[in-house]
């Protein structure tokens, strides 16, 4: 069995005195899917932003690809290089176009030749569907444009691991099913990938395993059938019920 | 069923006469104050060309002309005579070509700085140094078979700018360091710049030139302490990089988390990402008050007439400050104002174009 993507072992993190993650104990094995829900203030967008780093844990360790995250800058650099992040906010950068948005990292952090880092860029906006875009600024895209093209920035790193924070919780509901298409495409492709998402029709059709978070906890864990038709947990039912409904 | 009333697709379009009518004849009491204050301003824009044109003179040394001049019109004459002090203040009189070439060059290799083209460091680096190079050699002279000529002696419109542009290439870099040893991570460092900015702001600007350019030769030792001029230049910077390092600041402050939590994700060096993603929204968002900041440094380089210098208005005080005509003081000043006004009103216009250009408030 070969080392996990992801690996967190009794990994505690407070904010001040809030005890915002309590004894978190997961490994997300490579080629895994992953989607973690929970209520607002559960702990689910912190944990995948400890990940890398975002977020800075306190006791516990991490690791991800092997790498240990800890002070050391250059692990913290190499961990970044390996997940890629998605948001709830796009967070694309409004003074480049949608081409140098996709070739600045890895042109600067991968030391990729900029030619090169383009032809790769251009083939990642094509599978993401938006290749006309390329030369546009982000402001002039639609939401859903928007979010592909973080998507397509966060690929042409060449990650092992795709963390994706609410991706569609900022999107209008028309344009969140091509955002799951992508990420669809993604997961059959074998990526690993770690989902904060209340899209539970995409967590049904994806996931490997499902967990459900609250007050900073894992409360449930299952593969999705077992989860969604069959929960143990008593909180967990009423949050399945309060969601799925819709 | 009954058909309906054509109504016409548009309206008449109106012509200027009834447009202005509309606008200032109106009613009767809109026309008597129309015509009660065209007349005010007719009058004030007739005494002024009367006054600035009409009954001016414009002939050099003609100082007697202009004070039997009945009508009182403006004595241009003053700065026909007199230009070459507030250009080149004390130089001496066979150099001046040297200062006026200084200036030239200065004022080139800015307006070169200016075009998109040289935006690139190793573009910039090289333009800035060969500029500053051929100022200095130009205005001191001592290479070439130039005659020397001392700081002391540099002055008028020459002096201002190269301050202005020492203040400038100086201070800009200092305080884009200031902001970000601000934003440190370190609580030590950021509160510790945080006192030194604050300091240095709360001191008036003639105080630190002062400490600078009189105090500072007894603390250094021997060979650090340059020329006055230079001394000054560097107080001054100093100054200008405390105000420009809050503006910087503001700048960043005002961009989302998001901007440096997506250039983290993506794996950038802190350099990486301060170069490239927040610095450049950082100036997007702070270009108007910077702009502003380079106005207000142009002109205050006036108070270095307070240590000694003669810089373009005390040059201007000078030239008009003789017995022969201290009569045409106002000329004179208007002749500097509009020498200030060619150069701010050009940064102010400049500071326009980049903000087109780099669509601050569009992206």
């Amino acid at each position: 069995m070969s080392e996990p993507a992801i690996h967190i072992a009794h990994m505690h993190k407070y904010y001040g005195a809030f005890h915002a993650l309590k004894d978190i104990n997961l490994d997300i094995a490579k080629g895994e899917k992953v989607v973690i829900c929970g209520p607002s203030g559960s702990g689910k967008s912190t944990l995948i932003r400890c990940i890398n780093r975002l977020e800075e844990h306190q006791k516990g360790d991490i690791a991800v690809m092997g790498t240990p995250l800890d002070d050391n800058v250059d692990n913290i650099d190499e961990i970044r290089r390996e997940a890629g992040m998605v948001f709830q906010n796009f967070n694309l950068f409004p003074h480049m176009t949608v081409l140098e948005n996709c070739t600045l990292a890895p042109v600067l952090a991968r030391k990729i030749d900029r030619a090169e880092a383009e032809k790769t860029a251009m083939q990642y906006l094509e599978r993401v569907k938006i290749p006309e875009q390329a030369h546009k600024y982000p402001g002039e895209l639609s939401g859903g444009q928007q979010q592909r093209v973080a998507i397509a920035r966060a690929l042409c790193m060449a990650p092992e691991i795709m963390l994706f924070d609410e991706p569609t919780s900022a999107l209008d509901p028309e344009m969140i099913s091509e955002v799951l298409d992508v990420m669809v495409g993604l997961a059959e492709d074998g990526m690993t990938m770690v989902c904060v998402t209340h899209e539970m029709g995409f967590a049904r059709r994806v996931a490997d395993r499902v967990i459900f978070m609250a007050d900073g906890q894992v409360i449930e864990q299952a593969p999705p059938d077992q989860f969604f038709d069959n929960p143990q947990n008593d909180r967990t039912k009423t949050f399945l019920s309060q969601i799925v409904g819709h | 069923m009954p058909t309906h009333p054509v109504i016409p697709a548009e309206l008449p379009r109106q012509n200027v006469l009834s447009w202005l009518k509309a606008r200032y004849f109106a009613t009767t009491r809109d026309t008597v104050v129309t015509v009660i204050f065209a007349a005010f301003v007719a009058w004030i824009l007739w005494s002024l060309i009367q006054w600035a044109l009409l009954d001016a003179t414009f002939a050099p040394n003609a100082g007697d002309v202009c004070r039997e001049d009945l009508h009182g019109g403006a004595c241009w004459s003053v700065v026909t005579t007199r230009w070459r002090i507030v250009l080149f203040g004390l130089y001496p009189f066979e150099e001046q070509w040297r200062s006026g070439l200084a200036c030239a060059v200065m004022v080139l290799v800015a307006v070169l700085s200016c075009v998109p083209w040289f935006w690139q460091a190793r573009r910039l680096a090289p333009l800035w140094v060969a500029g500053f190079a051929t100022f200095y050699v130009l205005m001191r002279g001592g290479y070439f078979g130039l005659t020397e000529v001392t700081e002391q002696n540099w002055g008028g419109l020459s002096l201002t700018i190269f301050i202005f542009a020492g203040v400038s290439l100086l201070g800009m870099p200092l305080a884009i360091v200031f902001a970000l040893l601000r934003r440190s991570n370190l609580p030590w460092i950021a509160r510790t710049m945080a006192l030194v900015i604050d300091v240095i702001r709360s001191l008036p600007m003639l105080s630190i030139m002062f400490t600078f350019a009189i105090v500072l030769p007894f603390v250094l030792p021997e060979g650090l302490t340059g020329d006055k001029l230079y001394r000054v230049i560097v107080g001054y910077a100093l100054f200008f990089a405390c105000y420009q390092a809050e503006i910087i600041r503001g700048g960043m402050q005002a961009l989302p988390n998001g901007q440096e939590e997506a250039a983290k994700a993506l794996g950038l060096s802190y350099w990486h990402r301060i170069g490239h993603v927040i610095l450049p929204q950082a100036f997007r968002n702070a270009l108007p008050p910077t702009i502003n900041q380079f106005v207000i440094t142009f002109k205050e380089t006036s108070l270095v007439t307070i240590i000694g210098f003669f810089d373009v208005m005390a040059s201007g005080r000078a030239a008009s400050g003789t017995a022969d005509w201290n009569f045409a003081v106002i000329e004179m000043y208007v002749f500097v104002g509009l020498i200030f006004f060619v150069f701010v009103f050009s940064l102010s216009r400049y500071g326009a174009y980049l903000e087109r250009r780099l669509g601050v408030g569009q992206r």
